[in-house]
């Protein structure tokens, strides 16, 4: 079997499976959740045969068949399937599979479970349509397509308006950015005439800086970065583990693989832009997330802030070094190499992360205020180890995977651009901060609430994940030459990471790590409410204006602004559009047929002479007394 | 006094005046179908008249068309008459208004 076959099989068995479940399985949940698990497990062992093969198709010579035609324009569905593709399709398929199998355990109870493996299924289905594609109308379809996945997992608990109200904010937010996205591609064709991801090029044209901004408000929207970051702390109101597979390891993540696949159009002054968009939504998310209580909501704000992390790395652009052998200047693209890399860590820990929260909230009987939990570390012993793994490598333990790639990040950063390492430094700090903070609240002192009291393991399903995703946490960072975890895979990515030489990465980890954490378990206490609100209630009360603003903003501007000018609109078209144009065309031609019928009297006499009225008009024409 | 061609016209005129008129004032179809007839008979006598005043027989062979086409109509016609008789129990134009209605 070729490689094209195998990716072939691997694209279509989730949809497959989706269609089968959406067609005859509405009613057998358990039947559902079997078979979107068996698509998931063939989808990662397809990933995986592929990567391990080191299969490359579609980068010299096409591997895609014609789709569509509309005269010079064609429309082509193709693979292009190199090292960046293989890595994202690991990720894709490992993690995936895990949140599948522990959705086995959490959905275990659920109504409608048939209706949330679907929705896995489509999802796999779509991620991994974008990962494969070689051209971007075909990303842009599969685009929208983990859109819709997303706006159906996000509205699981329909019967929430909450949750409801998340879901359409997702799908709306997202639009915003995926109609400068299409406006980009419509705009990269017309201006290079192609959209092939092995033609592209960047042009020296008016349009060079355009086309990649354009193409960026994709991963805004996708990724979440400010100013459409809004829907991402929302959308926490679906399951909790399609928070873990979409909203923090795989499809937020898509925005940033975007970026890296058309890394050959960025231009300077795009990059520093995208930079800096970055290095914004890093520092905002990490202050608000110090506020929150809600356990999901911290980890989506952390997930906002490492996002920011991966597209400020990717804005920091290319690094030159100097070879010793050949003494000649090499310019590897780190900006692309150090997010793939961080994107490849995050993915593990922030899949734990949530995965862990998850058990957290199935143990206590979907409580999700950390503030009512407590003391779990003994009653919870294998999430509380997993979990922690998963906070020491967020925040950058040394020897763990996050380390090694907010390293590389920070290392691109100092060489590049001293305030971005700053602020993106602070940030890191910020992390530790709060992550110990809910750390501790969620698993320190004496449980606060009755739900925490009788919290439970749950079953296989959900620990054996945990613990596959812990140890990738754990390994995950190992890409340098002589202990490289990876063996030869994915070196086209790893090639690329920027190293930092010495002892100095260790000690800045270790000094980020120890204020941050620090700070955060010396201030809080186990109580059932923020200390930081007790004793200092007005930067507590400044961090949540900072947090609720951009949700004021788009309130304000939605109902003043949009919704004046949609009135507007709306009295234009029924003035000119509905009420001159169709109603007065439609009453002149119910006019003549009133004049018509009134003609029509009913009387024999009448028509005679009507008869004879225009028999003397036919006689007075031919006569030639008229006209 | 010899009868010319204008006599003709005008005896044509007349009754050809009196079936208009007819059909224009009376109520009842019968009466109206008459008149009808009238003024067929009133178009012969002037094409009659015609034909005789020219020499030629194009008049005449018009007449005899006219004089069939009238025969079926009055066939058609009078069979239309009294199936809306029997139908509607009247004939009188001023009645049969169903279209109107």
């Amino acid at each position: 079997m070729d490689a094209i076959c195998i990716a072939l099989i691997t694209l279509l068995t989730p949809l497959v499976s989706a269609t089968i479940i959406a067609l005859f399985l509405r009613k057998q949940g358990t039947l559902a959740a079997a078979i979107s698990t068996l698509a998931a497990a063939v989808v990662a062992a397809g990933a995986l045969t592929l990567a391990f093969t080191g299969a490359h198709f579609g980068v010299d010579k096409p591997a895609s068949v014609e789709w569509l035609r509309l005269g010079n324009f064609t429309l082509s569905l193709g693979f292009k399937f190199d090292d960046l593709a293989a890595l994202m399709i690991s990720i894709v398929g490992v993690v995936g599979l895990c949140v599948h199998v522990f959705s086995l355990g959490y959905m275990h109870d659920d109504a409608s479970k048939a209706r949330y493996f679907g929705g896995l299924s489509i999802f796999m289905f779509s991620m991994l349509g974008i990962v494969l594609a070689d051209n971007l109308f075909m990303i842009f379809i599969f685009w929208e397509l983990v859109g819709f996945s997303s706006y159906v997992l996000i509205n699981h608990y329909h019967e929430k308006m909450s949750a409801s109200d998340a879901s359409k904010k997702a799908f709306i937010v997202n639009r915003v950015g995926d109609f400068g996205f299409l406006l980009g591609i419509v705009l990269c064709y017309w201006a290079n005439g192609t959209v092939n991801l092995n033609e592209l090029g960047a042009g020296h044209n008016v349009y060079s800086t355009l086309i990649p901004l354009l193409l960026f408000c994709g991963a805004v929207g996708k990724s979440a970065q400010m100013p459409l970051q809004v829907w991402l702390p929302d959308a926490m109101e679906g399951p909790t583990p399609v928070s873990a597979l979409i909203h923090a390891a795989t499809m937020v993540a898509a925005g940033i693989y975007m970026l890296c696949r058309i890394d050959v159009l960025m231009v300077p002054d795009a990059l520093t832009v995208i930079m800096w968009v970055g290095t914004i939504t890093a520092f905002y998310a990490s202050l608000c997330a110090i506020t929150q209580s809600d356990i999901k909501k911290v980890l989506a704000y952390s997930t906002l802030s490492q996002l920011g992390y991966m597209v400020a790395a990717f804005g920091l652009g290319s690094l030159d070094h100097l070879d010793e052998s050949t003494k000649t200047l090499i310019t590897i693209s780190a900006g692309v190499g150090a997010a793939m890399f961080h994107l490849t860590t995050h993915a593990f820990f922030k899949a734990l992360l949530f995965l862990g929260s998850g058990s957290v909230i199935h143990g206590c009987h979907h409580e999700q205020d950390i503030f009512k939990m407590g003391g779990l570390s003994k009653k919870m012993p294998f999430t509380f180890v997993t979990f922690t793994i998963g906070v020491f490598a967020i925040c950058g333990l040394p020897f763990l995977s996050g380390f090694y790639s907010k390293d590389a990040i920070l290392h691109l950063a100092q060489e590049k651009n001293m305030a971005v390492f700053a602020i993106l430094a602070l940030t890191a700090v910020l992390t530790a901060f709060y992550m110990f903070r809910m750390w501790k609240l969620v698993f320190f002192g004496e449980t606060r609430s009755h739900e925490a009291a009788h919290a439970h393991e749950g079953g296989l399903s959900m620990t054996a994940p945990l613990f596959v995703l812990a140890a990738l946490a754990v390994i995950g960072g190992y890409t340098e030459e002589g202990h490289n975890i990876y063996q030869n895979l994915f070196a086209g990515v790893w090639s690329q990471i920027p190293h930092a030489e010495g002892a100095e990465p260790f000690i800045m980890s270790l000094v980020i790590l120890i204020v941050g954490a620090g700070a955060a378990w010396m201030l809080y206490k186990p109580a059932a409410t923020d200390t930081l609100e007790d004793k200092v209630p007005s930067l507590f009360g400044f961090l949540a204006v900072v947090k609720a603003s951009p949700d004021w903003i788009y309130d304000w501007y939605v109902a003043k602004v949009q919704q004046r000018f949609a009135m507007l609109l709306k009295f234009i078209e029924d003035m000119l559009l509905s009420g001159l144009i169709i109603r007065g065309l439609s009453g002149v031609v119910g006019l003549i047929g009133i004049g018509a019928r009134a003609l029509h009297v009913g009387n024999l006499h009448a028509y005679v002479y009507w008869f004879l009225f225009g028999t003397a008009l036919l006689w007075a024409y031919a006569a030639g007394w008229l006209f | 006094m010899t009868v010319d061609l204008n006599h003709y016209l005008v005896l044509s005129a007349v009754l050809f005046a009196i079936g208009f008129f007819g059909v224009l004032l009376r109520k009842n179809t019968l009466v109206i179908y008459m008149c009808l007839e009238l003024m067929l008979v009133a178009a012969t006598v002037a094409l009659v008249a015609f034909s005789r005043y020219n020499n030629t027989m194009a008049g005449n062979v018009f007449v005899f068309f006219i004089l069939t086409v009238a025969a079926a109509e009055v066939a058609v016609g009078l069979a239309i008459i009294v199936a809306l008789f029997r139908r509607r129990q009247t004939i009188q134009v001023e009645e049969l208004n169903a279209l109107k209605n």
